[in-house]
This record gives structure tokens, C-alpha cells and sequence, in this order.
């Protein structure tokens, strides 16, 4: 388990491993899905460097606006 | 002059000076995306650019920028490299007249010589990268999305042929931004009113013109692959993914199958969007990938978008400039001259066009607003006179500078529509709208001193055809 440098959610996995062995990893985050390479600079990978303008409160994702919104299904109107 | 795949039209920029292949090691981040938002800073007449060398990569191939700038749009279409814009257009409008041209149907295509029907992970097949420094992922944003309709799924010309901007947010899963405007949002909806997925496929790497038609805000009925057969001069190659009815480019390099999850939103983005702005994060639906075909080492297309000019305006600007040309002529067929709607998309709109009296311009403006693109764009819409090249700007700056009148010229409307991602629209997706009327009054209109118009020297024509000639030599 790894932290998320923008919602500090700690379930982040890993997805990847560079081709060439030990260049770098990647890894995603199943709550806000930022997506990060190891060898980005710290202010992308690093929760306590990471623009706070730019990060995610994990409790504002549910309220996100839908786009485009749901459509209620056919019959249930 | 069809090109016969990605490979073929970058074989052409590569004989004409218009490909950069860059062979020294980069990294995926900052460089590709720092390399695509270069490119457009130091030119518009730049290359696309190949890079073969990507850090912690095997064999990868990025190409980007592929019909980023005007020569290689011109390419695009199979005209000289230094064909001005507005000869451009022109014969786009031209070729677009030949809707529809049937398309031809192949049994194999070459992105089957590889298969993954199980583990996919989309990480460890395409060389991804983040474009912009807070872009909330990789993103997949030059790649074909093919949908049917759900309601008449036989009807060829309501397949659709779209550029979304594509998320991946797991080995197999992506995120995708359909907003209202975009016909496969009406597939959608139609979809999950069914509770039904949304099949679909993904064509990465595709020869130019069907990408430039995707791009195209072409009318629901039209087909993406007719009108890509007009543009190109002969019928365009389709093949239909086994197992499905979907049909995608016989040339794409990659291609991805799966299907919109219905009724499912997950969060999205920021993502550095064509208006020069983050999107900010929304709710958006997700598509789970199932399979994945590719050529042998295949080439990813992918394209810088950011603050204009980016490649993302040169492939929208002369197919949005032409179906708003082709619908204002619907409606005013012996005025409407040309039309200029490559300013971020059409948020701003030029348009040339005669005048059968007084107060007809602002009428002009008021319908662009009302065509189906305009609905999502034209925020400020600028008439000037047939005489005024929209897309000369000094000469449209001209004609505001002399010909508007802020007391008479300028109409605003209120609350209207407008793309949601305009970061100026409140709430997102509505704002007021302009017309500035640059034309000349005529009657019943009679303020002003217009009468004694400046001519360009009489033989102006025959000495502008000269040059063009000497300079292509």
C-alpha cells in the first residue's frame, strides 16, 4: 500500500514496472485515480509537495458534478 | 490520394520536411508533453515528431504533433505544404460537397497481428505519460471511439466516429468525458435508459483524415467514414471488430474493445483542457477494456493540448470552420462567404458574408449561434464584409477598427448555451453571447462615411499569383 500524492488516500498499488528493468514504477489510486511515475519530480509523487490547490478532498468525490448525469431508465419515470 | 495508414502519411511528412524523429533517450514525463507544447510555441509551420527512445521502454514509439500546423494539414488533405488557409478551406468545403462516399469493407486488418484477450493492462501495452504537470493521469487523447446507436444499430451514419478525452485509471479501466454535446453521449443515454453497457472501440494511431473527421461536427445521421471518403478523393477502408458490429479504421495501429458501463460515474480529471484551462474534476463514466489488438511494435499517436495554439487547433479549425460554413449557407446561400471558426474551437467565429440590407449581419450572427456547433461555442461571433478575409486577422481588425460602431453594433445575448469546460461560463455550460457587427451599414441604414472605399492597385490579382508561383518553386 502506497500514499496518494493528491487525496493521501494509503490503498494506492501498483500497476506497473518500467520495461526496462528498474527504471520506474507506476502507480494509481482506486479512490481519486491520480496516476503517478516514480520518476516524476517530488511535487507530483510526494503527498506533502503536491500543489494543495490541485489536491483532492476524498470526502468532495462523491459530490462531484455527473457528466453527462444518469438518465433514469426506461419504465421508471 | 488516400493515405493507407498512420505509417504511410508519417512516410509523407518524412519526404517533405515535416517529421522530426528524435532517437536521443527522453522521459516520459516532463519531456513528451514538455516536447508536444514546445513544438507549437516555436512555429506554425512545425513537424510532427517521432520519438523513438523513451526511458524504462522497449522498443516504444511516441508520435505526436502529427497534424500540428498548417503544412501538415495541407499534407493532410494532399495539397502543397505551403497552401494558404483560406485555399484550404475552400477546397475542403469543395470535397465536402461529395458526402457520401461509400466505404470499402476489408476481411483483416493489420492491428490483428497481436492479440490480448486476457490481463490486459493497458500500463504495460501502450507507452502512456502525463501531458500536463496536474493532469490527474495518463491520458489517451487522440484515439477514434466508435459507438452505435443503441435505438437503430443498423444504421450505418449513426455509428459514430469521436475524439474524447480518454483516462486510464487502471490496468483495464478508463475514464471518459462524453459531455451532452458529443454524439456519443446521445448513444449513452440511450444506453443506460435500456440499462444497458455501451459497446465500444478505441483506434489508436489512425491515418490523418479519419481523425480529422472524428474531430468534425458533422450532422447525428452523417457518417464519420463517408465524409472522411469525400475528403480523401475514394472510398475509406473499414473493418468490422469480430464479434461486434462496430467498425473501426483498417489502419489504426492499436485498437481497444469494450463496452461504457451503464449507470456508473466515477471521478475524472483535472485534465489541461484546449481553453488554455484545467477542467477541474467531475463525475464521469468509465469503460472497461476486454480486449486489445495492436500491430508489432506499434507507434502511439498521442497530442499536446493546452493553451491554443496547440495540434488540438489546427485539426479542429478548418473542420468546424466548414460544416458552420456549409449550414449558414443552407440558410443564406447567396451571401455567406467563408467562415473563420478555428479560435478555440469557435468560441470565437468570423464570418464573411454580403448584406441584403440594413440589420442583415447581426441576423447572420444570431444563426451561427443556432447551428448545431454553435449551440456549444460562438460565444463572440464577428460579422465583416465579403470583402474582409476572416481569416486575414489584421484585415478583420480593420474592420472593427473602422466599421463598428459600439452604439449600434454590438448585441448581446443572455444565458445561453455553451460548452461546460468554458471556464468562463456560470453555472458551467451556459453564458451570454456577442455579436460584434464589423460590416459596413447599408440601407435602410445610412450612418457613417463609407462611400469612398480604398481598391487594391488593378492588377493586385495577377501579382499575388506570381509570387504564390515563385514561391513554390
Amino acid at each position: 500500500m502506497t500514499t496518494c500524492p493528491r487525496c493521501d488516500s494509503t490503498r494506492a498499488e501498483l500497476v506497473a514496472e518500467s520495461p526496462v528493468k528498474g527504471a520506474w514504477t507506476v502507480h494509481t489510486c482506486p479512490v481519486c485515480f491520480f496516476t503517478w511515475r516514480s520518476t516524476e519530480p517530488e511535487k507530483i509523487t510526494n503527498p506533502d509537495k503536491y500543489d494543495r490547490s490541485f489536491k483532492v478532498n476524498q470526502e468532495d468525490i462523491p459530490n462531484a458534478i455527473q457528466v453527462p448525469a444518469i438518465p433514469d431508465r426506461l419504465g421508471n419515470r | 490520394m488516400a493515405y493507407k495508414d498512420f505509417r504511410d502519411f508519417l512516410d509523407t511528412l518524412q519526404k517533405e520536411g515535416q517529421l522530426l524523429t528524435i532517437e536521443d533517450e527522453v522521459m516520459p514525463e516532463p519531456d513528451l508533453g514538455s516536447a508536444g507544447r514546445a513544438i507549437n510555441n516555436v512555429s506554425d509551420k512545425s513537424p510532427a515528431l517521432l520519438f523513438t527512445n523513451i526511458n524504462g521502454y522497449k522498443d516504444a514509439r511516441v508520435a505526436m504533433n502529427v497534424i500540428g500546423s498548417w503544412p501538415n494539414h495541407a499534407l493532410m488533405m494532399g495539397m502543397p505544404k505551403n497552401t494558404p488557409v483560406k485555399e484550404q478551406f475552400f477546397e475542403f468545403a469543395r470535397r465536402w460537397d461529395n458526402y457520401p462516399v461509400a466505404v470499402e469493407r476489408m476481411e483483416s486488418a493489420p492491428f490483428q497481428e497481436v492479440e490480448v484477450n486476457e490481463n490486459v493492462n493497458l500500463f504495460d501495452l501502450l507507452p502512456l505519460f502525463r501531458l500536463n504537470q496536474y493532469d490527474g493521469g495518463f491520458y489517451i487523447d487522440k484515439a477514434c471511439v466508435i459507438s452505435r446507436d443503441p435505438s437503430d444499430p443498423e444504421h450505418f451514419g449513426k455509428q459514430n466516429v469521436g475524439i474524447y478525452r480518454i483516462q486510464v485509471k487502471g490496468k483495464d479501466r478508463l475514464g471518459i468525458q462524453p459531455v451532452p454535446q458529443h454524439d456519443i453521449a446521445i448513444h449513452l443515454r440511450m444506453a443506460e435508459e435500456r440499462g444497458e453497457n455501451l459497446p465500444i472501440a478505441l483506434a489508436i494511431g489512425c491515418e490523418p483524415v479519419i481523425t480529422t473527421m472524428a474531430a468534425a461536427p458533422i450532422g447525428y445521421d452523417q457518417s464519420e467514414y463517408e465524409m472522411a471518403g469525400a475528403i480523401q478523393g475514394e472510398p475509406y477502408k473499414v473493418f468490422t471488430l469480430p464479434g461486434t458490429n462496430l467498425d473501426v479504421p483498417w489502419g489504426a495501429e492499436i485498437v481497444l474493445e469494450g463496452e461504457i458501463l451503464a449507470g456508473v460515474r466515477e471521478f475524472e480529471g483535472p485534465f489541461g483542457e484546449f481553453t488554455g484551462h484545467y477542467s477541474g474534476g467531475r463525475s464521469m463514466p468509465v469503460i472497461h477494456v476486454k480486449r486489445v489488438y495492436h500491430r508489432r511494435n506499434p507507434i502511439f499517436e498521442h497530442l499536446y493540448i493546452g493553451m491554443p495554439w496547440t495540434e488540438t487547433d489546427y485539426m479542429v479549425g478548418v473542420n468546424t470552420c466548414v460544416p458552420m460554413y456549409q449550414q449558414l449557407k443552407d440558410a443564406f446561400p447567396n451571401e455567406i462567404v467563408a467562415v473563420n471558426a478555428m479560435y478555440t474551437h469557435g468560441l470565437v467565429a468570423i464570418i464573411s458574408t454580403k448584406k441584403r440590407y440594413g440589420g442583415f449581419a447581426k441576423a447572420v450572427g444570431m444563426r451561427a449561434m443556432t447551428t448545431p456547433h454553435g449551440l456549444g461555442y460562438c460565444k463572440l461571433v464577428i460579422v465583416v464584409d465579403e470583402t474582409v478575409d476572416p481569416f486575414n486577422l489584421p484585415q478583420v481588425m480593420w474592420a472593427l477598427s473602422t466599421k463598428m460602431h459600439p452604439a449600434h453594433d454590438v448585441v448581446i445575448v443572455p444565458d445561453l448555451s455553451v460548452l461546460p469546460l468554458d471556464p468562463g461560463s456560470n453555472p458551467a455550460g451556459i453564458t451570454h453571447k456577442m455579436i460584434l457587427d464589423a460590416t459596413t451599414p447599408v440601407a435602410p441604414e445610412t450612418r457613417g462615411h463609407y462611400s469612398q472605399p480604398l481598391d487594391a492597385p488593378l492588377a493586385t490579382d495577377k501579382w499575388e499569383t506570381i509570387f504564390q508561383d515563385l514561391l513554390n518553386r
